[in-house]
């Protein structure tokens, strides 16, 4: 066999290299901006919120022609975290970037992201740490600094179907009750005896740290004292109102929305009207419209014993700047105007599927005038609760004990088991 | 000399050499040729070398390393000695996900190689098996994340099986991926259908690789279609069918896309959570990348250990035509 050519060899070798060149810089590409005017940032979404937030970015950029802002989407949060992880630990993470409330505590706690207390009170800034709803911060603050900011957040509130509560012969409305300040746990128990009755599913929640947390709470119950630690099962008010909620779930009044099969879920179950109630955020509005069911459905906050609000979770996302950023002004112009009231405004308006997190942008929630009940997401938010800092820290631990959550529901555990279950395994992981 | 195949003389006499080589400072030359030639042959396997040593190597030290120490990939790095491999073998999440995945091996080896003989069998004879083999080998070259999502929507409580047999048997549609007891069940169909064209290919070539003088000498002893199955062509593929099944179970044992696409991460109630998933869900869902790494460790010694019993139990099973001889 002739020998192959020489200058082929070469070219083929140079090709060759070329090739796994470009492989491994492609492995390694993306992350921030190296220079002090470009600012890359990165959040998970759906296809409609990406759109919106590059049209944020054009309207960014006309304001402040000398910042270029890149946008770096994930579409899926179950991917998002483990990249921004990889980003960071290579240093080339963006500039700003959202972060999972189940996630934030331990960016926090790595020192990864930019402290922002004095950049939030400076005359640059748009967001004054007060202007934020406290409750919302959760582990986003330690030891009285500031990470990161609510990018907008979800009071879990109770959405109600008025036809099938009809149908169960329920006569009172849920929201008119809580108006009267009679809105209590009794009643709710009540409807949800008469549902079930009837054939129909009491209430459906999904299984997460705001389902048992905001049970508890609405009940009187503390889950976490001051310091972080566990003492829910030391607390007979607690241990009596998760023993409520797993003798809803284990008879089947209340079902736990994530184990609802394909084909037949929560949503397509409370559109249908098979449902009572459904424990879900603002972006219920989009689910009941599509089915065009919307006028059936209102909402109303937890029940409480005595029928006066409580707090009760609210699920929030966050929005940090890098520590390492070499784009700290633009980074910080870029963060400040997204949280901003009229950013939230911009971000959310015209069937936005959230709550602003900031004071000055309600108008979003109550414009379109639905549900009848809107106030209720706004009420609801400035008294709740971000899922508690300690348990926030740990990643993995809201879903553990979402799994010993679990076990009660399906009957396999007791409240006072789960409950010393829960305070065991947040002693282990935390050391509280 | 023996006689090659076509009747050309073969000759254990060296050939004649080279006259450049024998020439004054021909050696010299020579030599220079060949270091030109392994020259080009490193920077030809350069790629493939770098491409192995960063991809393959360098995670397989760190996870090394990583499996005695505690990181998160933000904080500093702290050796913890075996405190990784104690916590995980006491993990009761890893426990659960080795019997997953023993049980998924356990389900789908056997299943898949069988069936695939099966076909292999019923196809050798038949003139148009290429049609067959192209539907049969159609999954093997999907996308395993598209075959996932395929089969979510047969799964489906008012999916096209689920229904079915709700029709056929007049029960209640099974809920596959949502019912604890079936979501296992589930992956394993997929698996053993993902798997089955390639097996099939394997084991058609086998069959035919088998020489017809030793099918033939058996026929005129007597031996009818079923003998020939039993006492011929399958010891002769017994091989083959070791090796696939080798390839098999460590295919099933790093059990990972199907679950995760299929049943939403590790099914309900952590049905389908296998070993892989457990190593991703510590490493990337929690950043606990010491535990992560001490998993997959373990997860390599059992492969070790289910290879080593395969090979141990082959001299039973495994017909080897050399033993014969």
């Amino acid at each position: 066999m002739p020998r192959a050519n020489s200058k082929m060899r070469r070219l083929l070798a140079v090709g060759a290299a070329s090739a796994l060149m470009i492989g491994l810089a492609a492995c390694s590409a993306g992350g921030g901006g190296s220079d002090s005017d470009t600012v890359v940032w990165s959040t998970w979404g759906t296809p409609e919120e990406l759109t919106r937030f590059e049209e944020f970015n054009d309207e960014f950029m006309k304001r402040h022609p000398d910042i270029k802002v890149e946008l770096q989407p994930v579409a899926s949060y179950a991917d998002y975290h483990s990249k921004l992880l990889a980003q960071l630990t290579s240093n080339t993470a963006p500039d700003v970037f959202y972060v999972g409330d189940d996630k934030i505590g331990e960016f926090v706690d790595a020192g990864v992201l930019a402290p922002l207390n004095e950049l939030m009170e400076s005359e640059a800034s748009q967001t004054k740490p007060d202007d934020f709803f406290p409750g919302l911060f959760g582990a986003a603050q330690k030891d009285g600094e500031t990470y990161a900011a609510p990018n907008d957040s979800n009071p879990d509130v109770l959405w109600y179907d008025k036809e099938a509560l009809a149908a169960a012969g329920i006569t009172e409305d849920p929201a008119a009750l809580a108006e009267s300040g009679e809105w209590t746990t009794e009643k709710f128990l009540e409807m949800n005896d008469k549902l079930a009755a009837a054939g129909l599913i009491g209430s459906m929640y999904w299984n997460y740290w705001a389902t048992h947390w905001s049970w508890v709470s609405s009940q009187g119950g503390t889950a976490y004292d001051e310091s972080g630690a566990f003492v829910g099962n030391d607390d007979p008010t607690t241990v009596a109102a998760v023993d409520t909620l797993g003798e809803y779930f284990q008879d089947g009044t209340f079902v736990v929305a994530d184990t609802m099969p394909e084909g037949a879920g929560a949503d397509s179950t409370f559109v249908t009207h098979k449902a009572g109630f459904f424990s879900q955020g603002r972006y219920t509005i989009g689910t009941v419209e599509s089915a065009g069911v919307a006028e059936s459905y209102d909402i109303v906050r937890w029940p409480t014993p005595d029928g006066a609000e409580a707090p009760t979770g609210v699920a929030a996302s966050y929005l940090a700047i890098n520590g390492r950023t070499d784009a700290s002004e633009a980074a910080f112009t870029f963060w400040t105007e997204f949280l901003s009231a009229e950013g939230q405004t911009f971000r959310l308006e015209g069937g936005g599927n959230a709550v602003p997190s900031i004071q000055g942008a309600d108008d979003v929630v109550l414009e379109a005038d639905y549900p009848a009940h809107a106030q209720t997401f706004l009420d609801m938010r400035d008294i709740g609760f971000a899922n508690h800092p300690g348990e926030a820290a740990v990643p993995g631990l809201s879903t553990d004990i979402s799994d010993l959550f679990l076990a009660l529901y399906d009957g396999k555990a007791d409240a006072q088991g789960t409950l010393d279950a829960v305070a065991d395994l947040v002693a282990d992981k935390t050391g509280k | 000399m023996t006689l090659q195949p076509g009747g050309a003389a073969a000759t254990t006499v060296a050939p004649p050499a080279d006259p450049a080589a024998s020439a004054p400072g021909g050696l010299n030359k020579e030599s220079a040729w060949r270091r030109r030639d392994r020259r080009w042959g490193y920077v030809f396997i350069g790629p493939q070398v770098v491409g192995m040593a960063v991809f393959v190597l360098l995670p397989f030290v760190a996870s090394m390393v990583l499996a005695f120490a505690s990181w998160n990939g933000l904080t500093e790095l702290t050796w913890v000695g075996l405190e990784n491999f104690t916590a995980q073998l006491q993990d009761e999440l890893l426990l659960r996900s080795i019997v997953n995945t023993l049980l998924i091996a356990i389900i789908t080896v056997p299943i898949g190689l069988g069936l695939a003989v099966v076909i292999a069998v019923a196809l050798e004879k038949l003139k148009t098996r290429t049609l067959y083999l192209i539907l049969f080998f159609a999954p093997v070259v999907t996308s395993t994340v598209a075959v996932a999502m395929i089969w979510q929507q047969m799964f489906r409580v008012d999916g096209v099986l689920s229904q079915t047999i709700s029709a056929i048997f007049g029960i209640a549609p099974p809920d596959w991926l949502g019912d604890p007891r079936l979501a296992l069940i589930a992956v394993c169909i997929v698996s053993i259908w993902s798997a089955l064209g390639l097996n099939v290919i394997i084991f058609l070539a086998g069959l035919q690789n088998i020489s017809p003088s030793v099918i033939e000498a058996a026929r005129i002893d007597g031996a009818g279609a079923f003998r020939l199955l039993r006492s011929i062509r399958l010891p002769l593929l017994s091989p083959i069918i070791f090796f696939s099944s080798i390839v098999a179970f460590i295919s099933s044992l790093q059990t990972f896309d199907t679950v995760f696409i299929l049943t939403a991460d590790a099914g309900p109630d952590n049905a389908t959570r296998t070993i892989v998933y457990h190593i991703y869900d510590l490493g990337f869902g929690r950043f606990e990348f010491g535990p992560s790494s001490a998993a997959s460790v373990i997860l390599l010694l059992l492969t070790l250990v289910i290879t080593a019993i395969q090979f141990g139990a082959q001299k039973k099973f495994v017909h080897y035509e050399d033993d014969a001889a």
